[in-house]
């Protein structure tokens, strides 16, 4: 019967396209395709205990809000993941891809099925307590903190001594909110000076106010948001603590609706061995952008702030973040390098300041010295955008308190030597005296009071008493009386304004 | 979108909910109550049609669609708790309407958020079905003689669940319920809610 293999191949080829039809048929399930993202996209917020309003843990509690879960994932909102999606790979992407998003709809138009519940993943488990093992320092904040049943996002630090009586290593800092419900995300920062200690208590309340520093007194030492799993830090680096520090805890609260208390604690883990290379971090424009002379009218949709800043050394980078206040809209972060190509390192059409996200490349991403790094930031601070604070809008400047703004894209920057990571602090530096002279000369009232007495080497004790007699020393090194400094004249201007206090007592730019 | 329930009597249900009369604020109506009166038919709450709210002298009731894990809803637990306290104190009796909740789950969100009224559940949504609410947080006014005046929104403040204004630049609830309160018609009645989804089922083809 020789025809018969021919028949069944033929019989074989016409069924072939019905069951692919067949396959692709089946409907959307719970077990089978909404659990497992689910479990692994959400459930970590969304879970009993977490900052998620809800837990988002069986089919039950899915299902019932099919609808609000389509929508939300729809419009990105949720998981809360700002950075464009397909633009640069990072390894904590939490974002979900358009097919995944499909699924949520599809399924609620097949009707929300469970599907074979034996086929529903388990459910990862998260164990309570120190999720990398019990820390070797626990710091307390001291006191429990009020927060408020409803108004604006509070940002506020605690001071808590560590009492090191030697500089110290730490290869590992875990965040434990005392209300997980009300806490956003975490600044770290170290102060020598007892600076801090002083201003936590000149105010009345646990802790003290503002957005972030306001100079640089404090070392910026890292941060952490909800949803993001605490790990050591890579590629074998390590903090650098100094003996006699405070840790300054910045927290971001976010009302719910009802009166809550936080007591939060970090667990430090230490390392008996140093950093495995020296590493700090590059911020652009350094200062969070105090420099940048940042002044947003009242009503502006896109204000519009660049930056750019060309590293001096060879360095890897190996992760992103960006940092503003309210009105932050647009942050974005280019690399040129010094072969003309470019690539993006951070695009954010719609940052929120809700969400303050660290974004580690996928692979570390090597910048040659004379690499160009371009950063715009742009700000709405139209009536419409509803994270406006203030109503009607009015005109915004750079500052510390959560109604003024500020800018800056800061990455995390390995270094083979430390020289050429000083050499790269010292660029920092530069740029920023730079931009001082930039605005002076402009004439910008905003950055004069802010770095009034503080300016140049002879501005001691505001010998400047207004914006006219801080530039005279400026302008006086105009020798072709353009007006401009050329670069040749930049040169003696730069050595003063290095000189002056601001410069000089704004502590590290980067990680000791 | 012509509101049709916009001169839907109230139920009896809700009349029972309310008549029960032992409701202290902060408490949660047993699931008994209502599940006697599911039986009742719209058709029926027609012929029945009562007055209580107006036995009782109450100019408008409001009916504050909730639910206990909701963060819109929650973050507007503050000014709910503002507008029932303004209000009652002209009139206006106020309740927390929760469809997908136990009664200990509702009483402990009373308390836990400060809401000076009494829970009513509506465990097979046939309160919302009969305002047309869909939304939680929703607000429902009433008159005296059970037609629906207003539903919609608080205010404006909420633009979609995790954007949410520092204020709000219309208070809707609070206009329509200034208008009822002068014997005036409601500017706006229909109003769109931004919260979470009631789960109520797929209307029938
Ligand atoms: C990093 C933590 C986090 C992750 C991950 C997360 N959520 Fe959320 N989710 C929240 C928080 C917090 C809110 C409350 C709104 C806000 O504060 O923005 C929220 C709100 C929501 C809401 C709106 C309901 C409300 O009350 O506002 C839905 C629906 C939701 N999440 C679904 C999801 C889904 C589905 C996923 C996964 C695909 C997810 N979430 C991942 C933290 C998270």
């Amino acid at each position: 019967m020789p025809y018969r293999p021919v028949l069944r191949s033929l019989a074989l080829l016409l069924l072939w396209p019905a069951a692919l039809a067949a396959a692709e048929k089946r409907p959307v399930t719970f077990s089978e395709d909404i659990a497992p993202l689910v479990f692994s996209n959400c459930a970590a917020c969304h879970r009993p205990g977490q900052i998620g309003p809800f837990a988002l843990t069986d089919y039950e509690s899915v299902k019932r809000r099919a609808k609000l879960i389509a929508e939300v994932t729809e419009d990105r909102t949720m998981p809360p993941w700002h950075a464009d999606p397909g633009v640069v790979a990072y390894s904590n992407d939490r974002s979900l891809t358009k097919e995944q998003i499909a699924l949520f709809s599809d399924w609620l138009a097949a009707g929300t099925p469970e599907g074979d519940p034996a086929k529903t993943p388990v459910l990862p488990e998260i164990k309570d307590g120190w999720q990398m093992g019990p820390p070797d320092q626990i710091a307390t904040m001291p006191e429990a903190f009020t927060v408020p049943a409803e108004g604006r996002d509070i940002y506020r630090k605690f001071t808590i001594p560590l009492n090191l009586d030697k500089d110290t290593w730490v290869k590992g800092i875990e965040f434990h909110p005392g209300d997980p419900r009300v806490v956003h995300h975490i600044l770290y920062y170290l102060d020598t000076t007892g600076k801090a200690r002083e201003m936590d208590a000149k105010d009345p309340k646990p802790g003290f106010g503002g957005m972030s520093q306001s100079n640089g007194e404090f070392r910026y030492i890292g941060g952490w948001d909800v949803g993001t799993q605490p790990v050591e830090l890579p590629y074998g680096l390590r903090w650098f603590i100094p003996k006699g520090s405070d840790l300054v805890v910045q927290v971001h609260y976010h009302p719910i609706g009802k009166e809550t208390t936080d007591q939060s604690s970090v667990g430090f883990h230490y390392s008996d061995e140093p950093t495995a290379k020296p590493w700090s971090i590059i911020p652009v424009p350094p200062h969070f952008g105090m420099m940048q002379g940042i002044d947003i009218p009242a009503g502006e949709k896109e204000h519009i702030e660049k930056a750019s800043f060309t590293i001096p050394e060879d360095c890897t980078i190996f992760s992103v973040n960006a940092h503003a206040h309210y009105l932050g809209k647009r942050m974005e972060m280019s690399a040129t390098f010094p072969d003309g190509s470019t690539r993006w390192l951070l695009k954010t059409s719609n940052w929120d300041f809700k969400w303050q996200e660290d974004y580690a490349f996928k692979d570390p991403i090597k910048l040659p010295a004379g690499t160009r790094l371009d950063v715009l930031m742009s700000y709405d601070n139209s009536a419409e955008n509803p994270a406006n604070p203030t109503k009607p809008p009015k005109r915004v400047i750079w500052g510390p308190s959560t109604t003024d703004e500020m800018g800056v894209i800061t990455l995390s920057a390995i270094f083979e030597t430390k020289e050429q990571k000083e050499a790269t602090h010292q660029a920092l530096r530069v740029y920023l005296a730079n931009q001082m002279i930039d605005r002076l000369l402009e004439g910008s009232e905003t950055v004069f009071g802010q770095v009034r007495g503080q300016i140049g080497a002879a501005d001691q004790n505001k010998a400047s008493k207004n914006l006219e007699a801080a530039r005279a020393p400026l302008l006086a090194l105009d020798f072709d009386k353009d007006s401009k400094l050329s670069s040749a004249e930049r040169i003696p201007a730069i050595a003063y304004i290095l000189q002056g206090a601001f410069i000089k007592n704004l502590g590290a730019i980067g990680f000791d | 979108m012509n509101e049709s329930i916009a001169i839907f009597p109230l139920l009896t249900l809700f009349w029972w909910a309310t008549q029960a009369g032992a409701l202290a604020a902060g408490e949660a109506v047993a699931n008994a109550t209502l599940t006697r009166l599911a039986a009742v038919q719209p058709a029926e709450a027609h012929a029945t049609m009562i007055t209580p709210l107006a036995d009782r002298g109450q100019k408008a009731t409001v009916l504050f669609f909730l639910t206990t894990e909701c963060s819109v809803g929650n973050g507007y637990a503050p000014e709910i708790a503002r507008i029932v306290q303004e209000y009652q104190k002209r009139g206006v009796t106020c309740y927390g309407v929760y469809a997908h909740e136990t009664a200990a789950a509702v009483t402990r969100h009373l308390k836990d958020y400060a809401l000076p009224f009494s829970g009513v559940l509506d465990p097979k949504l046939q309160l919302a079905r009969l305002t047309g609410a869909t939304v939680t947080p929703e607000a429902c006014i009433l008159s005296p003689d059970s037609r629906v005046l207003y539903r919609g929104r608080i205010d404006d403040r909420a633009v979609k669940p995790g954007t949410v204004r520092a204020e709000p630049s219309v208070r809707d609830l609070r206009l329509s319920l200034d208008a009822v309160l002068a014997g005036k018609p409601v500017p706006q009645p229909v109003t769109r809610a931004i919260g979470c989804y009631l789960d109520l089922p797929a209307p029938e083809k």
